[in-house]
């Protein structure tokens, strides 16, 4: 583990220093440059921004504290959960501060955004399978991070993983992380219910959302990985037009969401011969509505022709078990064979398997010349009330 | 004799062996390396004895026991302490955590460790001044707060000189450290009622001067956290005696009538909750009673118009049209 320190204050004298940089809390060193995304509805945006004495981009989140009431606890405890992990796979916070009313977050810029901005915005139809071993991969070290320093995070999906411009994957969301140590006491399972996770639901796994005795622990997050792994090869995320009630039947009966591929999905192909395989009058993709009415009419659609490999297809079964018991640890995990094909098959690195998505880096930025940039967002002023008391 | 893997070192090995190399550490010969190694491998030892691993139970009773003996005689607590700054990134969390699993030992009602640290309350005046430093100011705070659970540790604390710095703690420009800082110090002032009241009353004056400056700071997270929490400690009636006090001072009703009208309006809501409590007061002295009465009108249709959106908060519109009420009816004092 490199002993970088990440805080404001210098670094220590040893340390390796790459991106070593202090970010003041001061208006004038941030040049707002464009909107990233929202997070927490409203309250929180994302912009990419430019620290102006270091000259680097930087992503700033600001929560506008004003328009919440209870919830500055949530955000609060994030910063500092996230303060307390470190791991080149956890999502990092350089900095926080407070500017006017807004709770003010300076992290690393991730240069192609999340999984989900990808799927959206290139791969409607998934990530071709080596860029998720890459992804799956490293999301799996954190989540070993994780859950060996004690927490269940809660909120795997695609929005949450963030890749940078190295094509290194990052674990973001930890605001719904919660302990399992407590009470001096590391707790074999925890009943909390996370309240604030209504848009988390359909990767819940079944023994969290079912709320009974038993309860759950670090075990829960590998169902919601498997969740993701099926969200990033189809594009779409499970359960995606489901009621919430029925994704819970579904979820508490077994029936596991999977990969769509050819052994998986023939009745899109229309044929009704061979393909009808055994798996798949229990499986339930989740999103078979929505991706048929706009596959029109499938010959050709790549869902029904592409194969992913046997490897791939029992890494997301593995994490999709029923009974946490049966599911692997996050160590044991990444020790599975379909982390070890883009060795074995020789693949490029992951930025280059995203092309043609372009990485948000300095020189696509051209930040050469950044005093060219207008400002779009000046931390704005807010007018006074008018009203004089007499005292 | 276990089976298989190492055999086990016993609680007084790794204690000696931890504070050896936290001593080496803290000498910072040019054997650091080898010592930070060190310290690593032993907290992880005494982490695992006390909360055990994913595979293996905690230990038993006995060996805890004779763990929490060694700690007290071998004073590792306190240098642990005094060299977090120096121990890596995850040392530091694990000796928060063996730290707040020694604290919550009990024997039967007794807790050893609460009585351990009333004789080192050096422990907790160095715990305190952690928060000077970023590196370790979180994990100092897991632990101050763990602390703040037990009444004797809390009065301690309270009343130590270094409690006073807390109100430059909560406003550091770091926001994490500054909200960790202030769930400190508020659970301080709050968790033991009688200790906490006792407490505000024989300092009043240094507490709410300084105060003053938390609800006048800069910075809107400060000023309105310092806001809500003087609310809630007005309003608990074990804190009867502060709260006459404070609502006898005209100042503290101007700053009140100030803050209402802020432009952030969670500020302005939390200036209600105090601001009431003036006006309810059925015995208003002198000054206080000539400025409600200077802007009797003025406060009237200023509450009027204040927070109309909140209609489906009725005890808030309930205290709302009281208070109205209480102003439109105030008449001055007769003169004698």
């Amino acid at each position: 583990m490199s002993s970088t320190s990440h805080s404001q204050s210098p670094p220590p004298p040893n340390s390796q220093n790459e991106e070593e940089c202090i970010y003041e809390p001061d208006t004038n060193s941030y040049l707002i440059m464009s909107m990233l995304g929202q997070c927490c509805g409203d309250v929180g945006k994302v912009y990419l921004a430019f620290h102006v004495p270091s000259k680097t981009p930087i992503a700033l989140k600001q929560f506008n504290v004003d328009k919440i009431k209870d919830e500055m606890e949530n955000i609060q405890n994030e910063i500092i959960l996230t303060r307390q992990l470190r791991h080149p796979n956890v999502v990092m916070v350089s900095a926080s501060f407070v500017l006017q009313s807004y709770v003010t977050v300076i992290s690393p810029l991730m240069a192609f955004g999340s999984c989900r901005d990808l799927l959206n915005r290139h791969f409607t139809e998934g990530l071709p399978e080596l860029a998720i071993s890459y992804i799956l991969k490293d999301i799996l070290q954190a989540l070993d991070y994780i859950h060996r320093k004690g927490y269940v995070h809660r909120a795997v999906r695609a929005s949450h993983i963030l890749v940078n411009a190295n094509g290194e994957a990052v674990l973001s969301g930890l605001r719904y992380a919660c302990r399992l140590v407590k009470n001096g006491r590391w707790q074999r399972s925890v009943h909390s219910f996370p309240t604030t996770s209504a848009r988390n639901l359909n990767w819940l796994s079944p023994e969290l959302l079912e709320q009974n005795l038993q309860g759950y622990n670090e075990k829960s997050d590998m169902y919601s990985l498997g969740v993701t792994a099926c969200e990033l090869a189809n594009g779409v995320a499970p359960f995606q037009d489901h009621p919430p009630t029925l994704m819970l039947t579904e979820k508490v009966r077994g029936y596991a969401p999977v990969l769509l591929d050819c052994t998986t999905c023939p009745q899109f192909a229309d044929t009704g011969q061979q393909n009808s395989n055994q798996t798949q009058a229990q499986a339930d993709s989740g999103v078979g509505d929505s991706v048929g009415s706009n596959g029109n009419s499938l010959e050709g659609n790549s869902l029904t022709t592409r194969r992913f490999t046997d490897h791939f297809h029992r890494f997301a079964e593995l994490c999709l078990q029923r009974d946490p018991e049966n599911r692997p640890s996050a160590s044991q995990l990444l020790g599975h064979s379909f982390f070890k094909l883009p060795r074995r098959m020789n693949a490029p690195p992951l930025p280059q398997l995203l092309h043609p998505v372009i990485p948000l880096t300095k020189e696509v930025l051209g930040l050469q010349n950044y005093e060219e940039f207008q400002v779009m967002d000046r931390f704005g002023e807010m007018d006074l009330n008018s009203c004089e008391w007499d005292f | 004799m276990p089976l298989f893997g190492k055999s086990q070192k016993s609680p007084a090995e790794v204690v000696k062996a931890l504070k050896e190399a936290v001593s080496a550490l803290e000498r910072g010969d040019k054997k650091a390396e080898k010592a930070q190694e060190d310290v690593s491998k032993n907290l992880l030892l005494m982490k695992n004895m006390l909360y055990g691993t994913s595979d293996a139970e905690p230990q038993t009773d006995i060996m805890v026991a004779q763990l929490a003996q060694e700690l007290y005689n071998s004073n590792l607590l306190l240098l642990l302490i005094q060299n977090l700054n120096r121990i890596d990134f995850e040392g530091k969390k694990d000796v928060a955590q063996v730290f707040n699993n020694i604290l919550r030992r009990q024997i039967g009602t007794r807790s050893p460790t609460v009585e351990y640290i009333c004789t080192k309350p050096e422990i907790l005046f160095t715990l305190m001044r952690g928060y000077e430093q970023q590196e370790i100011a979180l994990n100092c705070g897991t632990m101050l707060r763990e602390c703040a659970r037990y009444e004797a540790l809390a009065k301690i604390m309270l009343y130590s000189d270094d409690f006073f710095n807390f109100f430059r703690y909560v406003e550091v420009s770091t926001f994490d450290i500054a909200s960790d800082a202030f769930s400190t110090f508020k659970e301080l002032l709050t968790r033991h009622k009688l200790l906490c009241a006792e407490f505000l009353e024989l300092n009043y004056d240094k507490v709410f001067s300084h105060y003053q400056r938390l609800l006048n700071s800069e910075n809107y997270v400060t000023r309105r956290q310092s806001l809500k929490l003087l609310g809630e400690l007005l309003l608990d009636r074990h804190n009867f005696t502060v709260m006459t006090r404070y609502i006898s001072n005209p100042d503290n009703l101007k700053l009140m009538m100030n803050m209402l009208k802020e432009k952030s309006r969670n500020i302005q809501f939390e200036a209600f909750h105090v601001f009431k409590v003036f006006v309810a007061n059925p015995n208003k002295p002198k000054p206080i009673l000539e400025i409600l009465l200077r802007n009797q009108d003025k406060l009237v249709e200023f509450l009027t118009r204040f927070h109309t959106d909140r209609s489906e908060d009725e005890q808030f519109n309930d205290e709302k049209a009281y208070l109205i009420k209480q102003i439109k009816e105030l008449k001055p004092l007769p003169d004698h």
